[in-house]
């Protein structure tokens, strides 16, 4: 009997003490990686230019623009009413706050979309919904919406629907903010083409 | 007459093995309803009702009664009413299974009568309910939940609960022993 | 994960059958333990039965080391959980008035309605006394209304007011409980002695 107790009273102090030498534990909740690798390969996270530029001129109030880019980058350029959290900093307690607001689409964007996506897995995998990448990046955004092409003129309707749609578009967003096109547009060159091999299967960018 | 084998103590459970029971209760309570047990809120929700059905115009008219009344139900439709009725349920199945439901009796010490025992259960109810709202909880919500989730305002109960007993237990001897 | 009904995981209509059963096993577990005799309970007060002591802290203790562990393995979100609010000198006045009426009564709410169900009557009036005095309480409530309300610190965690982890006052807990579960079986086998067992 009393032998019982002895063990038990250790057993607890044990178990209690236990608590104390446990090395501190990251806090972050994250999914599974089943479920993470399946919202992976769905190609539903991405938002194209177009739809981007169409929810930007509607005034979205649920929109929420977030550059991952370096903020030097950010100062330069970047989407009207977009917020700045550099990819490296996305972890840190004090930017938590802006993602999984309830009711609001985050949507990344960065130059190209590697970065973009890689802020869109650690979100998720924090466990956060509705978070959205911007197609292409900001490259795709200057491609299509700030420097829209003329397509052919064998090209079917719709295309020529969509080069309208950029065109005001374009007016938009040159029209309010004049000098940024032209100091993105020497950015623009570098990333594209790196890009383009590994989208090649999708339309746009 | 059976379970008398051990001098007159019932069967009891060990009681380290009851409080790990309870212990694991009430994590299990809080991990699946994010609060603790309680009992004393359900004699309110019985206090309110009565209240409510006798003069709804007076209910509603206190500060106090109108906190807990709601158009949409009423107040014994509550979480604490529905476990307390557990709790009953519970005491009357271990009662049951270890032979303890006898015909109704007041236990009281040899040295005093059971109308003393009765008179200080009703002063002591009557306490302990008063106190109840002031601590927000008795010993089962404020005292035994609050303190194992931490909060302070438990542990401040709990101290006061024991502390006072062991402070006055003196001058309320007659009553016990 | 965890606490389910906050978290969206049980919904709503589940809420009173889980209520239920929770509180049978609260029942059971207060009644086994022999909650449901007051002179069992009143004898951690005279050192006769240490009864409510051991249920008691081994409860308090196992409940917050196991909370801990819960939430250090992630299946439990601490800061979701109800705290306590502390309304200090009202809760302080509280508790004393009801360590008054535990040592007058003899019974507490809970363990009153399991002694009902075993049928003892000093129970019954313990919880017609709790009715008038909660009916006493509203009907007077006007008149410390101010006094309730007073002394609100809102939902502090001991860790909040003290400063130290909630590892190591889960720790300081359980060495105290242990100790006092060695020290009242010494008392309660030399109180025992002088004193003649009792009928329950």
């Amino acid at each position: 009997m009393n032998k019982n107790y002895i063990i038990l009273t250790a057993l607890m102090i044990v178990l209690a003490g236990g608590l104390l030498v446990v090395p501190e534990r990251q806090k972050y909740q994250q999914i599974g990686p089943d479920e993470l690798l399946w919202e992976i390969i769905q190609p539903t996270r991405y938002v194209s230019t177009d739809k981007v530029a169409q929810l930007i001129i509607e005034g979205d109030p649920s929109l929420e623009l977030v550059d991952v880019r370096p903020t030097a980058d950010y100062e330069k350029f970047s989407l009207p009413k977009s917020i700045n959290i550099p990819l490296d900093s996305l972890l840190q307690e004090s930017y938590q706050d802006y993602l999984g607001i309830d009711g609001m689409k985050v949507l990344f964007f960065s130059n190209d979309d590697i970065k973009a996506d890689q802020a869109w897995v650690l979100a998720k995998r924090l466990g956060y919904d509705n978070i959205y990448v911007m197609k292409g990046g900001l490259n795709c955004w200057i491609r299509t919406i700030i420097q829209p092409k003329k397509p052919s003129t064998d090209s079917p309707s719709t295309e020529f629907a969509l080069y309208d749609f950029r065109k005001g578009a374009q007016m938009y967003f040159t029209g309010a903010k004049t000098e940024t096109s032209e100091k993105s547009s020497n950015k623009k060159a570098v990333k594209i083409q790196r890009k383009k091999k590994k989208t090649a299967a999708s339309g746009g960018c | 007459m059976k379970k008398h084998k051990i001098k007159n103590y019932p069967h009891y459970i060990n009681p380290y093995f009851g409080g790990l029971l309870l212990g694991i209760l009430i994590i299990v309570t809080v991990y699946i309803t994010g609060r603790g047990l309680g009992a004393s809120g359900a004699v309110k929700s019985a206090v309110v009702t009565s209240v409510d059905v006798v003069s709804s115009s007076h209910a509603e008219e206190s500060a106090f009664y109108s906190k807990f009344i709601s158009d949409d139900h009423s107040p014994m439709y509550n979480w604490l009413v529905f476990e307390s009725i557990g709790i009953f349920i519970g005491g009357l199945l271990s009662g049951a299974i270890f032979g303890r439901i006898k015909k109704f009796r007041v236990e009281h010490s040899p040295k005093i009568t059971s109308k003393t025992r009765l008179i200080g259960a009703a002063v002591g109810g009557i306490l302990f309910g008063f106190g109840s709202q002031f601590g927000r909880g008795c010993t089962s919500g404020a005292a035994l939940s609050g303190t194992a989730t931490f909060s302070f305002g438990g542990m401040i109960v709990m101290f006061g609960i024991f502390g006072t007993g062991y402070a006055v237990a003196y001058f309320f001897r007659k009553l016990w022993i | 994960m965890g606490p389910l009904i906050p978290n969206g995981i049980l919904t709503g209509n589940w809420d009173f059958v889980i209520a239920l059963l929770l509180g049978i096993a609260f029942g059971f577990v207060l009644e086994a333990s022999g909650f449901s005799s007051s002179r069992n309970l009143a004898g951690v007060f005279y050192g006769y039965n240490f009864v409510v002591l051991r249920v008691f802290f081994t409860a308090v203790i196992v409940a917050m080391v196991g909370l801990l562990y819960f939430d250090y393995f992630g299946w439990l979100e601490m800061d979701k959980i109800f705290i306590l609010p502390t309304y200090l000198t009202p809760m302080i006045t509280g508790s004393v008035v009801m360590g008054f009426g535990f040592i007058i009564g003899g019974f507490c709410p809970g363990t009153s309605y399991t002694a009902i169900a075993i049928g003892k009557l000093d129970a019954l009036v313990f919880t017609g006394g709790l009715f008038l005095g909660i009916f006493l309480f509203s009907e007077a409530f006007p008149l410390f209304q101010d006094f309730y309300y007073s002394g609100d610190m809102g939902s502090p965690t001991i860790t909040d007011m003290l400063g130290i982890s909630a590892q190591w006052i889960a720790f300081a807990f359980v060495v105290i409980a242990l100790a006092a579960f060695w020290i009242t079986w010494i008392i309660e086998k030399r109180v025992r002695k002088n004193i003649t067992p009792y009928k329950f």
